[in-house]
């Protein structure tokens, strides 16, 4: 019988690091802005953050859908 | 047979040992949505962090008389509070003869600089801001110190009346943010 099995390519893996990666750095950035009274980064900030977002969490979750080879 | 361990702490968990690529990528995913929700809500709170610069609140401020200008000297600092009881501010005359005033808080980690040896010196992680515009020149912090606004009036006397919003890089004068560089160019 043919069970589903949820699988994760390892480049989606490392495409959801270097997002998180991105994210940090984007993080940190925009904290040291806003203590710096700069408050006018924050809805680019944030847009860019949630397509980031997005994109990891649709790379994470869209592999339950697919099934595995076939055996 | 069942390890000793296992006899003493008998808890069974079903994915005990996996965790699985999956998962993992899950794991990342919230974590990076973690990220966005702390954007957003620096964005949605109105309210300046604690310690963050606040050049905004310019024309409501409450000036505060700093003493007779007079009274320093190049080289000599005196400590004020501006905003609030917590606003720990320092007035400094450079070397230059300048009158400037920075807020205190270091932007590394929040301690208190002073100023010495004709720079401003936080004494935590031994880093340094030069005295003319309260930029880094040594050390952990990055980001330059929060200046005051000063106003000398005709009776002498110092007032901190604001905060100078910070120098960006649309605002950086790059030949003033290079002390070196400045002194060759006007020498
Ligand atoms: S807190 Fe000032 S250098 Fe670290």
């Amino acid at each position: 019988m043919n069970t589903p099995r949820v699988r994760i390519s390892p480049a989606a893996l490392g495409v959801i690091l270097v997002l998180l990666v991105i994210q940090l750095y984007l993080f940190e950035t925009v904290l040291g802005a806003v203590l710096d009274g700069q408050r006018s980064v924050l809805p680019g900030a944030f847009f860019v953050s949630l397509a980031l977002t997005a994109i990891s969490l649709f790379l994470a979750f869209r592999s339950t859908v697919e099934h595995g080879p076939k055996e | 047979m069942t390890t000793w361990w296992r006899r003493a702490f008998p808890l069974e968990l079903a994915e005990e040992g996996h965790f699985s690529r999956r998962e993992f990528a899950r794991f990342l995913a919230v974590v990076s949505a973690g990220f966005t929700a702390g954007i957003g809500y620096l964005w949605w709170r109105k309210k300046p962090l604690e310690g963050a610069s606040d050049p905004e609140a310019g024309p409501k401020e409450l000036p505060v008389a700093l003493g007779l200008a007079a009274d320093l000297q190049p080289g000599q600092s005196r400590l004020f509070k501006f905003r609030d009881a917590h606003d720990a501010c320092i007035l400094l005359r450079t070397p230059k003869g300048e009158l400037r005033a920075y807020r205190q808080t270091c932007t590394h980690l929040g301690c208190a600089v002073r100023y010495a040896e004709e720079r401003l010196e936080c004494p935590c992680h031994r880093g340094f801001f030069e005295p003319d515009r309260g930029f880094p020149v040594q050390g952990p912090p990055s980001r330059p110190l929060a200046a005051i606004a000063l106003e000398v009036r005709p009776d002498g006397t110092v007032w901190a009346v604001g905060e100078l919003p910070k120098p960006t890089l649309e605002t950086l004068d790059r030949r003033a943010a290079c002390p070196r560089e400045k002194t060759e160019v006007t020498a």
